[in-house]
C-alpha cells in the first residue's frame, strides 16, 4: 500500500528525470525541487494559518477575554472556537498540511535509496518497482558518478590528501540558516532557550547523517534545505535578522495594548470584552499579552 | 516548557530514527555467498564470515570477534591453497588462515569502496573487484598492490581468469578483457545492458558467453573480442541475472521471469524454451551426470535431464533463493534468506541433509 501509493511513482519519476537529463545528480536535485513545489501549496497554507493564528493571539480583544477566562477553560474553549469560526481559522489549519507533507517527506528520502540501489538483491527489488512502461533494464543501475562524489558512498573531497565532508558541512551550514530564519520569535525564556538548543541540535544531527551516509541523501538533504529557505523568503517569512543581525528585523505595527482584567465573577458570562485601552505600539508586547498572568 | 518545542523535539527524534533506520537498511542488504572446499564450507553474511564442516554443519570457525553494523559481508569468499580471501563492506580485502578465520595474513585498505563481488586468482595475483569502481590486483603472499583498473561504475560480479587475461563484466554495459599482469584493457564488448554476472568461458570454441539486463546473451571470441552471436533483439526476453552454463553444444541460461532458454553454442540459435514456473535470479547450476537445476527466488528448485531437459523433480528450500546453490559431489549447497537457516543442503537426489543457523 505504502510501496504503491507514495514510493513507486516517486521512485518512477526519480527513474524518469534521470533517463530524461541523464545525470543522477541533477535528477535528485530536479526531484527535490520538483516534490517542494508540488507541495508549496501545504507549506503556503501551513504559513497563513500559523499567521492568522498567531495574529488573533496578539489580538488585544482575544487577549484579554482569555486572560478573563482563565479559571474557566470550558468558557475559554467556547470562545476561543468563536473566535476561530469568526475570523475562518481551521484549528488544525497549521498542523495538517505538517501531517500530510510528512509521508511525501519520508517518500521521497526513500525513493532516493531505492533508485541508488548497488547489490543485485536491491536492484531486482528496485526492478519490481518499476513501472512498465519505462524502459529501465537499459539505465539501471543509475550511474552514481555526480561531479567529484560517488552518490552511493558518504562523500569526501580530498584536499592535499585531506578527506573533507564538503556537503556534511553544507548540510550543517543550510540546516543552522533554514532554523534560524524559520524560528519564531519566542513567547518566553524556557520557549526561547528550547529554540536555541533545537538550532544547534539540528544541523549536528543532519551533519551527522550527511557525514554518515551515502552523498546521494546528503545531496538531497542540501537541496532540501535550500529550497525550503527559498521558499520562507519568497513568502516574506524568512527572518534574516536572526542570521544576520545589522538587517533590519520586520516588525508589524500593531497596538500594545494595556489590559485590565477585573476577577469579577458578575462578568464570567459576559461574552463580549470590555473595550481595550491602547498604548504605544509594540509587537513583543503585545505578544506578551497573551499570558494571562501578566494581568495588571 | 514550551509544548511546541516538546512535540518539535519529538518529532525531530522520530524522523531521525526513521532516517537513520532506512539508510542503515540498505547498507546492511546483503544475500549470503558460498564458498565450497574439500572439508568446508564458507559463507559470507550480513556481520560475518563462517567456516561450516561441510559433513555436519557444524560451526568451525568465524572471521570476526566483535560484530559490527558497519562491517557487512556480502562477496562469497575465495578459498585458495589453505587460505580464504575475502571483502568487506568497511572497504577492506583480508587474507586469513582457511582453518581459522580470525588468523589474518594480511588486510588491504587501499579501496574507496565495498566488496560485493568474489575475488578470483591469476598466478600470483588476487583480483579484487571493488564498488569504487576499480578491480585491484594484489600480491597474494604480501596483500601489496601490483595494479589498479580503474572503470566507470561499480564492480560486482567475479573476474573470470583466462590463462593470462581476466574477462570482467561492467554495469557501464560492457565486457571488459583485461591483461592480468598489468591490468590494461585488451578488448572491451559493448552490451545493451548492465552485465551483472560472472562471463562463462569455453575452452573448446575459446568462447565468452555472457547476458545482461539488456536483456540480451552474447556471445565472443576472447583473443580477438569480435562478436560472434546475440540473442535477445525480438524476443520475449527478460533481464539475466544469473551465469549461463554448457550442456555439451547447449548453451543454457534462464531470464528473471523463469524462462530456461538452450542455444547452439556456436550459431547462437534457439534449441528449446522451458517455463520454469516462477522468478529466477540465480541462474542454472550444472548437475553432474544427471542434468541442470534452476533455482527459483521463491525458494522452489527444478531438477532436468541434461539430455530432454525433461523435468526430473522438485525441491522447496525455506527462504528465498538469490545467490547461486552450489552443487559439489553429491552435495546441493543452498544459500537463502528470509527463512531461519541461512544455508541448507540436500544430496543430488533431494534428500534434505544439514543446515546452518549463525551462531551455531
Amino acid at each position: 500500500m505504502w510501496d504503491a501509493i507514495i514510493i513507486q511513482p516517486f521512485t518512477n519519476l526519480l527513474l524518469l528525470i534521470t533517463m530524461l537529463v541523464k545525470n543522477f545528480g541533477i535528477a535528485i536535485i530536479i526531484f527535490t525541487i520538483l516534490i517542494k513545489l508540488l507541495t508549496y501549496p501545504l507549506t503556503a497554507r501551513q504559513l497563513k494559518s500559523t499567521k492568522e493564528m498567531q495574529d488573533l493571539q496578539s489580538d488585544p480583544q482575544y487577549v484579554k477575554t482569555m486572560a478573563k477566562y482563565k479559571d474557566n477553560k470550558e468558557k475559554a474553549a467556547e470562545y476561543q472556537m468563536k473566535m476561530y469560526k469568526e475570523k475562518g481559522i481551521s484549528p488544525m489549519g497549521s498542523c495538517l498540511p505538517t501531517l500530510i507533507q510528512f509521508p511525501i517527506i519520508i517518500g521521497l528520502y526513500q525513493a532516493i535509496m531505492r533508485v541508488m540501489a548497488s547489490t543485485p538483491l536491491e536492484l531486482v527489488k528496485l526492478e519490481r518497482l518499476v513501472y512498465p512502461f519505462l524502459d529501465v533494464n537499459k539505465i539501471l543501475p543509475i550511474q552514481n558518478r555526480f561531479l567529484w562524489m560517488d552518490l552511493g558512498q558518504p562523500e569526501r573531497l580530498n584536499v592535499f590528501g585531506i578527506a573533507i565532508p564538503v556537503l556534511a558541512i553544507l548540510v550543517v551550514l543550510t540546516t543552522f540558516i533554514q532554523s534560524k530564519v524559520m524560528q519564531p520569535a519566542s513567547t518566553d525564556d524556557q520557549a526561547a532557550a528550547m529554540n536555541n538548543s533545537m538550532t544547534m541540535m539540528m544541523p549536528i544531527m543532519m551533519g551527522f547523517m550527511a557525514y554518515q551516509f551515502s552523498a546521494g541523501l546528503a545531496l538531497y538533504f542540501l537541496i532540501s534545505n535550500l529550497t525550503t529557505i527559498g521558499q520562507y523568503a519568497v513568502m516574506g517569512r524568512a527572518d534574516w535578522s536572526a542570521l544576520f543581525p545589522w538587517v533590519e528585523k520586520k516588525v508589524e505595527k500593531k497596538p500594545q495594548v494595556v489590559i485590565e482584567v477585573e476577577d469579577d465573577e458578575d462578568d464570567e458570562d459576559d461574552d463580549e470584552p470590555e473595550p481595550v485601552k491602547v498604548a504605544k505600539p509594540s509587537a513583543r508586547a503585545a505578544a506578551k499579552q497573551q499570558r494571562p498572568k501578566m494581568k495588571r | 516548557m514550551n509544548k511546541k518545542a516538546i512535540r518539535l523535539l519529538i518529532l525531530l527524534v522520530i524522523a531521525g530514527t526513521i532516517l537513520t533506520g532506512c539508510a542503515a537498511g540498505v547498507r546492511a542488504e546483503s544475500t549470503p555467498g558460498i564458498t565450497v572446499s574439500e572439508d568446508n564450507v564458507y559463507l559470507a553474511y550480513m556481520t560475518n564470515l563462517y567456516q561450516i564442516d561441510r559433513t555436519t554443519g557444524v560451526q568451525m570457525s568465524d572471521a570476526v570477534e566483535k560484530v559490527s553494523a558497519n562491517l557487512v559481508m556480502y562477496a562469497p569468499p575465495l578459498v585458495d591453497d589453505g587460505y580464504v580471501y575475502y571483502g568487506d563492506l568497511a572497504n577492506k580485502f583480508h587474507k586469513v588462515s582457511a582453518d581459522n578465520l580470525r588468523s589474518s595474513s594480511w588486510t588491504f585498505e587501499g579501496a574507496k569502496g565495498w566488496y560485493q563481488g568474489k575475488a578470483a586468482i591469476a598466478d600470483d595475483l588476487i583480483i579484487a573487484p571493488s564498488t569504487d569502481r576499480n578491480i585491484y590486483a594484489l600480491n597474494k603472499d604480501t596483500g601489496e598492490l601490483v595494479w589498479t583498473y580503474s572503470g566507470e561504475f561499480a564492480f560486482i560480479s567475479e573476474p573470470l581468469v583466462v590463462g593470462d587475461k581476466i574477462v570482467v563484466s561492467a554495469q557501464d554495459h560492457h565486457v571488459l578483457v583485461l591483461d592480468s599482469k598489468t591490468g590494461e584493457e585488451i578488448h572491451r564488448v559493448e552490451m545493451i545492458g548492465a552485465v551483472l554476472s560472472s562471463p562463462l568461458y569455453d575452452p573448446e570454441s575459446g568462447s565468452v558467453f555472457v547476458g545482461s539486463l539488456g536483456p540480451e546473451m552474447i556471445s565472443f571470441n576472447l583473443e580477438t573480442g569480435v562478436v560472434n552471436w546475440t540473442y535477445g533483439e525480438g524476443k520475449a526476453l527478460d533481464s539475466i541475472w544469473g551465469t549461463p552454463i554448457l550442456n555439451g553444444n547447449e548453451l543454457i541460461f534462464v531470464d528473471k521471469s523463469g524462462m530456461s532458454i538452450a542455444l547452439d553454442k556456436n550459431s547462437g540459435e534457439e534449441l528449446w524454451q522451458n517455463n520454469a514456473g516462477g522468478e529466477v535470479v540465480a541462474g542454472a547450476v550444472l548437475v553432474e551426470g544427471e542434468g541442470f537445476l534452476v533455482a527459483l527466488e521463491n525458494g522452489t528448485i527444478n531438477f532436468y535431464t541434461g539430455d530432454t531437459h525433461a523435468p526430473l523433480r522438485s525441491i522447496t528450500v525455506p527462504g528465498n533463493i538469490y545467490s547461486k546453490p552450489i552443487v559439489d559431489g553429491d552435495q546441493i549447497f543452498v544459500p537463502v534468506i528470509n527463512a531461519d537457516a541461512l544455508l541448507y543442503t540436500y544430496s543430488t537426489t533431494g534428500v534434505p541433509g544439514w543446515s546452518f543457523e549463525a551462531g551455531n
